[in-house]
């Protein structure tokens, strides 16, 4: 645990005594009144000061002075008080005080405020966190994100939106590593499971609970107690799961499959979806109250084409005490016009590629190269484009989340349909616009291929 | 007795209420000197209580 220097302003004796047993630990100066908190203060330097307000059943609220002379000197006050009139309040806000709790409950209340402090100083102190656990330089990610973890120390729930690949879980990681719980960070990502195995990864299961249960086992829930439950893709969830879940949340019990007794789990819940929580919401597939419960502080990561200024930042994260790497301008100008559709996720693999490989000087060719299966055709580029649709830089097939929400969004005819489409405005961009060639390679009919070129607005052009 | 006056004994007793609860909590985790430190603090707002609400019922 981290000292810090603190002072405490409070007459009551009883009261100095339970302060000082929840401060063990920490350095730590009481002043019974006014005037030798104000001379504490003029010799001394704090992190953070309590305050009480009233200091003696005839006093006029001197504490307020301290308050004033201590933010002065830049010190984080907070007032602990039995004081609970609105002006009071106020004027112990408008003096800088930073936090009021009312007296009774020191025991969670100080240390609550003690764990906040430290982790939003270490927030304020530097921006580490945007230089190897989270890298961007885009300013309104940055702002989100730090916005984000200024909720990590309390129990506030976090949602987390964005597209695949933005960084969703290691974000609730870093929240989790800033939260000061002393559990586990559990993952578990719903999408990956049917309703029943979700349901006994999720609660664990009792020996013989059903076929193929030969052992017991501890649900996830309860491996996150005292910790966090990242639930990734919250949206897949079946409603039967949901219903289940939100009776898990509200009230931090569940039985396990087969068991007849409740478990407890003191978990704190980080969710995230790459689809609009309101329009599942909208089309019947997330409960509105498991939402309310699940949103909390809710912040929405951009795709990596929204913040094309991270692209090279993250190539150095990525290389970073291994092989470094040279871009040619070729190389670079290439890199910045692909769309990375899989974002940061598919930026490692790119440099995991382009770093296996015998060059370190990577220039427009090999980009090409380890680009091209994911799209990017240079050659049509070099050359006087056949048609509008060969010449642009395909996007890559929508990766497996993509699909799997066009999927539930418009049916699986509809995600067969894009990776068609995919496929065949990939390969047209391949051979330089020749259709025929196409219709060859991929064993399709003319009617599908011109399907497609309908599409996307390329059905006059010819071979 | 003013407003005043009674607001500010009532604040002291909340105050004072407040802290025998907190010490109370904690009574069983201290170590036997401390036990006998805390009895004796405890004891003086306990009687410091009780005057605040001698001095709130002559007020009345």
């Amino acid at each position: 645990m981290e000292k810090l220097n603190i002072l405490v302003l409070e007459d009551d004796k009883l009261a100095q005594k339970i302060m000082a047993a929840q401060l063990t630990g920490h350095k730590l100066d009481m002043a019974g009144d006014l005037k030798s908190a104000l001379g504490y203060l003029s010799r001394e330097r704090y992190d953070i000061g309590f305050f009480d307000l009233m200091l003696g059943p005839d006093d006029d609220y001197s504490g307020l002075k301290a308050i004033k002379a201590a933010a002065e000197k830049g010190l984080y006050c907070v007032v602990v008080s039995s004081s609970d009139s609105e002006d009071v309040i106020d004027r112990a806000y408008e003096l800088g005080a930073r936090d009021f709790y009312a007296k009774g409950n020191e025991e969670s209340n100080v240390a609550d405020i003690i764990r906040k402090f430290v982790q939003n100083r270490r927030l304020d102190a530097g921006t580490d966190v945007f230089e190897s656990a989270f890298v961007t330089e885009d300013e309104e990610t940055r702002a989100a994100v730090t916005e984000a973890l200024r909720y990590a120390p309390t129990d506030l729930p976090v949602m987390i939106l964005g597209p695949s690949g933005t960084g969703k879980t290691s974000l609730a990681r870093i929240i989790h590593d800033r939260s000061g719980r002393p559990g586990s960070f559990v993952a578990i990502n719903c999408s990956a499971y049917t309703e029943d195995l979700l349901e006994a990864e999720l609660f664990g299961h009792k020996k013989g609970a059903f076929t193929g249960a030969g052992e017991a086992r501890k649900g996830r829930l309860l491996e996150a107690h005292k910790g966090t439950l990242f639930l990734d893709e919250i949206g897949t969830m079946s409603p039967n799961m949901q219903m289940k879940m939100l009776k898990a949340i509200e009230e931090k019990t569940f039985h396990p499959l087969g068991s007849e007794r409740a478990e407890t789990s003191d978990f704190r819940i980080i969710s995230a979806t790459l689809e609009d929580p309101k329009e599942l919401i909208a089309r019947g597939r997330m409960r509105f109250d498991l939402f309310q419960r699940v949103q909390g502080y809710t912040l929405k990561l951009k795709p990596l084409a929204e913040r094309p200024a991270d692209l090279f930042p993250l190539i150095r994260h990525f290389t970073k005490g291994g092989r470094r790497l040279s871009f040619t301008a070729e190389a670079r100008a290439m890199m910045q016009e692909y769309k990375w559709p899989g974002n940061a996720r598919e930026v490692k693999k790119f440099v995991d590629l382009v770093c296996c490989g015998p060059e370190g000087r990577i220039d427009g060719v090999i980009a090409g190269r380890h680009l091209k299966p994911r799209g990017f055709a240079p050659a049509v580029i070099e050359a006087a484009p056949a048609s509008p649709a060969a010449a642009a830089p395909r996007p890559a097939c929508g990766d497996g989340d993509e699909l799997y929400a066009l999927a539930m969004k418009d049916g699986l005819q509809a995600a067969l349909d894009k990776v068609a489409e995919e496929i065949i405005l990939r390969n047209l961009a391949g051979n330089g616009g020749k259709r025929t060639k196409t219709m060859a390679d991929l064993k399709i009919s003319t009617r599908m291929l011109y399907s497609v070129l309908k599409k996307n607005d390329d059905g006059g052009a010819d071979d | 007795m003013t407003d005043e006056r009674s607001s500010k004994l009532l604040h002291d007793l909340r105050s004072k209420c407040s802290s025998l609860k907190s010490a109370a909590e904690l009574y069983k985790d201290c170590s036997p000197a401390e036990k006998k430190e805390m009895l004796a603090l405890m004891k003086q707002a306990a009687f410091e209580i009780s005057a605040a609400l001698e001095k709130l019922g002559s007020g009345a």
